[in-house]
């Protein structure tokens, strides 16, 4: 059932179409949709394809956007009679439920506001900036010593946070710390290369950006198993980012005592404890941090946990931490991106109708011919063509698409090994780095950027971010044939 | 990613237009919020740097038995520089007008000019100002000036041969003020000397921009009163804090007392001169924008007659 690999990753769907069986329409017994209606939603999901472009243009948040398609596509799909309508069979008990509820992935939707909620009170222990803090100071205010720092701090707060997270800690922080240090000169430099470290961080953990999760859930990928995988490239890729930024925007390292002394004292300046409001909040923020981590890279070993999934984990600790903000909760649901977690519930449902109509076919027909050159070269032209794509459109649609879509192609479906996936993922983080609207988090750097009054139009980025892709997505291509083929 | 981010952005070469995103939108708050954080977190620190003070010029209008005692007076009150200080007592009526008596100044390049209110004034009877010379002479002389008061006041602070013990540091933004700490700590006795580091923020300022917050509907009066005030007075008690580490590891075992409060400032100050019976006033009176005294040094140099201020 082409439907049923895709919704394999999901608790809820899983249980109603695998118990359902017969009882629900699958995309293969429902085939007798015409091309013509498939060309009609193929229609509407370039529509909304557009309007995500345009979404400036239409002063329209993404979760507006796309709820207006999932209500048209719902609308269309009842009029073509594409919906399989419940009852649905859950743990053998016919529940009737509306037919868009099980087209949402309901992990991913847990794992994104869990983990949202649970970075976002952790933050507020002063944790981040205690550890930012204190390897400012550790660098002496040597220039080159305080990018590798900032540097590898970006990615692996990419990688425990997210992206747009990370890139707002360390691009406030590389602000204020290159101002006292009168390197206002350096701030684009640092930036810019921050900014594109984000994408690469968001490659460490499964957890670590949307279409990991997304693609990873898919695939059946472990969180150990991801990170094993993606974290060499990391190591070698931001090593050479660093290499690169420090070369392309000249940040030399101080070259004589008295440099060096007046650096440090500028620095020491910092109090890493002036954000912690109590020791007890900072220590349990950090414990937390801890045991999140590990609890998510152990979900598929323990007992019970796995049953439950990685989105329980995610709520869990959010609770958790909400229990020690008891009297105060309510201003932490304020925080949580309401429009992100929308815009997902809808993209779920548009893609779940997309399947019905057989449009996700149509294109995975395309997709079929690439995959079919081969692993190295079908491997290959996935990652650069998704890398290319999602450097001018939303990455997370194509993500969610292609791993839908991979699903149900035959010998990648079910084999977390194959290196299709692994293309999808590298290419749809990669291809943020070149453009400044490739990731929001590149965004977030361009925009801190301009506040600071550093001029950076949208050619002066990709001009700049131009060799830095390129390497970052030829040596993925590498790696990914190479060692993940 | 965030689609169409890219035509505000081709509307371009104007960063405004960009700023537009949503994305950015619902970030820019968190990237202020945390700039705060770390903005916070880069506190001012003492960065002590050495006093050289070897010349000290002493500018007076008097002679015979009064100068002798003014002599004996300021030496007295200048031995907690601890080291040999060239004296030149010269004679203001020597000269035949202020800009002869600068030009004489800037000759001898003292590292300090000693002197006292009322200097050749015909008006040292009228309590409104520091006298014609000493006004003019505080304000264009690049050398610190220490004004003390004049040798016949009735408070007769040359007849108590004053030691100097209690100093004081005092202005409305200390943090970052290596300078006036550094001075006010060389005018400090090691032994038995006192040095308070007082920052008095100006409550009639503040009351004005929390009359002015609290006409403003989308900012909470109570918290940005609360978390203002807070926030101004943590810089000079985090800076004092600093300075105080500084010295204790430079082995100087100086008492050193930090003041930091809201008040009106004159009031204030008159009241913490008196409260802590403070020998010597250390200021900064230099202003780079104007000719006149930097903010509260002038009505300060005025009336607190009684009291040496050093005006940096």
């Amino acid at each position: 059932m082409v439907s049923m690999s895709f919704l394999a990753s999901l608790s809820l769907s899983t249980m109603e179409w695998g118990a359902s069986g017969s009882s629900t329409p699958s995309m293969e017994e429902g085939h007798d949709v015409s091309l013509g209606i498939t060309l009609c939603f193929s229609a509407v999901l370039l529509g909304l394809i557009c309007c995500l472009a345009f979404e400036e243009k239409l002063h329209a948040k993404k979760s507006v956007i796309v709820g207006v398609f999932a209500a048209l596509s719902l609308f269309l799909g009842a009029w073509f009679q594409l919906l399989p309508y419940g009852p649905y069979e859950i743990g053998g008990h016919p529940i009737d439920l509306p037919v868009y509820i099980p087209a949402i992935d309901w992990n991913v939707i847990a794992i994104i506001l869990g983990s949202s909620l649970f970075v976002d009170i952790t933050s507020k222990s002063g944790l981040f900036t205690w550890i930012a803090v204190r390897l400012t100071k550790a660098s002496g205010g040597d220039p080159v010593k305080l990018l590798i720092y900032y540097g590898w701090m970006t990615v692996v707060f990419s990688a425990v946070l997210n992206n747009v997270t990370a890139m707002i800690i360390i691009g406030s922080l590389t602000g204020v710390s290159l101002r006292k240090l009168g390197r206002e000169n350096l701030l684009l430099g640092f930036l810019l290369t921050e900014g594109l470290l984000t994408n690469i961080g968001g490659l460490l953990t499964l957890i670590s950006s949307v279409p990991n999760i997304l693609v990873g859930t898919a695939a059946n990928i472990g969180f150990v198993t991801f990170f094993l995988k993606a974290s060499p490239y990391v190591l070698v890729a931001t090593t050479i980012t660093l290499w690169m930024g420090a070369r392309r925007f000249r940040i030399l390292g101080l070259v004589n005592d008295a440099q060096r002394q007046e650096a440090k004292q500028l620095v020491s300046g910092f109090d890493e404890n002036d954000g912690i409001e109590s020791s007890g909040i900072f220590w349990f923020g950090a414990i937390m941090l801890a045991l999140f981590i590990a609890t998510i890279a152990s979900t598929s070993y323990l007992p019970l946990i796995r049953d439950l999934k990685m989105g329980y984990v995610a709520l869990l600790f959010a609770v958790i931490m909400l229990v020690r903000y008891r009297a105060t909760a309510d201003r932490f649901y304020q925080a949580v991106d309401w429009d992100l977690l929308g815009f997902f519930a809808g993209l779920f449902v548009v893609i779940n109708v997309m399947e019905h109509a057989l449009v996700l076919d149509l294109i995975g027909g395309g997709l079929r011919r690439i995959i079919a050159l081969g692993e190295a070269s079908g491997a290959g032209l996935i990652l650069v063509t998704s890398a290319a794509a999602s450097s001018v459109t939303d990455n997370i649609p194509l993500a969610a698409m292609l791993s839908k879509i991979l699903s149900a192609t035959e010998g990648v479906g079910g084999d977390p090994s194959s290196p299709f996936w692994w293309s999808v993922i590298f290419g749809a983080n990669l291809g943020g780095n070149l453009t400044p609207i490739g990731s929001a988090s590149t965004l977030v750097a361009v925009t801190i950027i301009h506040k600071y009054n550093l001029k950076l139009t949208f050619v002066d980025f990709v001009r700049t971010a131009l060799p830095f892709a390129a390497v970052h997505v030829g040596l993925a291509t590498v790696y990914v044939l190479v060692f993940l083929g | 990613m965030p689609g169409g981010g890219w035509l505000v952005y081709l509307g371009i070469g104007n960063p405004a237009s960009a700023r537009l995103s949503s994305v950015v939108r619902g970030t820019m708050t968190n990237v202020d919020q945390f700039e705060s954080v770390f903005r916070a977190a880069a506190k001012e620190i003492y960065v002590p740097r050495p006093v050289a003070l070897r010349r000290v010029l002493c500018l007076h209008d008097l002679d015979g038995p009064e100068l002798d005692a003014f002599e004996a007076c300021v030496r007295k009150f200048l031995e907690v520089l601890r080291e040999a200080i060239d004296w030149s007592f010269v004679s203001a009526t020597e000269f035949t007008d202020l800009d002869a008596l600068l030009k004489q100044m800037e000759e001898r390049s003292p590292d300090l000019i000693l002197t006292y209110r009322g200097l050749l004034s015909e008006g040292r009877g009228w309590v409104y100002s520091l006298g014609e010379y000493l006004d003019v002479l505080t304000q264009t002389a690049p050398f610190p000036v220490l004004v003390v008061p004049h040798p016949a006041d009735e408070d007769a602070w040359v007849g108590r041969q004053p030691e100097l013990c209690r100093t004081m540091a005092l202005t409305d933004h200390l943090a970052g003020e290596s300078r006036l700490v550094d001075w006010a700590h060389r005018f400090t006795k090691v032994e038995g000397g006192v040095l308070f580091l007082a920052h008095i923020e100006d409550e009639f300022t503040f009351e004005r921009f929390i009359q002015a917050i609290s006409k403003i509907p989308a900012i909470d009066t109570e918290v940005a009163r609360e978390t203002v005030q807070t926030q101004l007075l943590k810089e000079p008690t985090d800076y004092i804090e600093s300075c105080r580490k500084v010295l204790l590891d430079r082995g100087e075992h100086i008492e050193t007392h930090g003041i930091v409060r809201m008040g009106k400032r004159l009031d204030a100050v008159r009241s913490l001169v008196s409260q802590h019976r403070v020998d010597l006033i250390v200021m900064n009176t230099k202003d780079d924008d104007q000719l006149a005294m930097h903010g509260l040094a002038y009505p300060l140099a005025v009336e607190l007659r009684g009291v040496a201020i050093l005006m940096l």
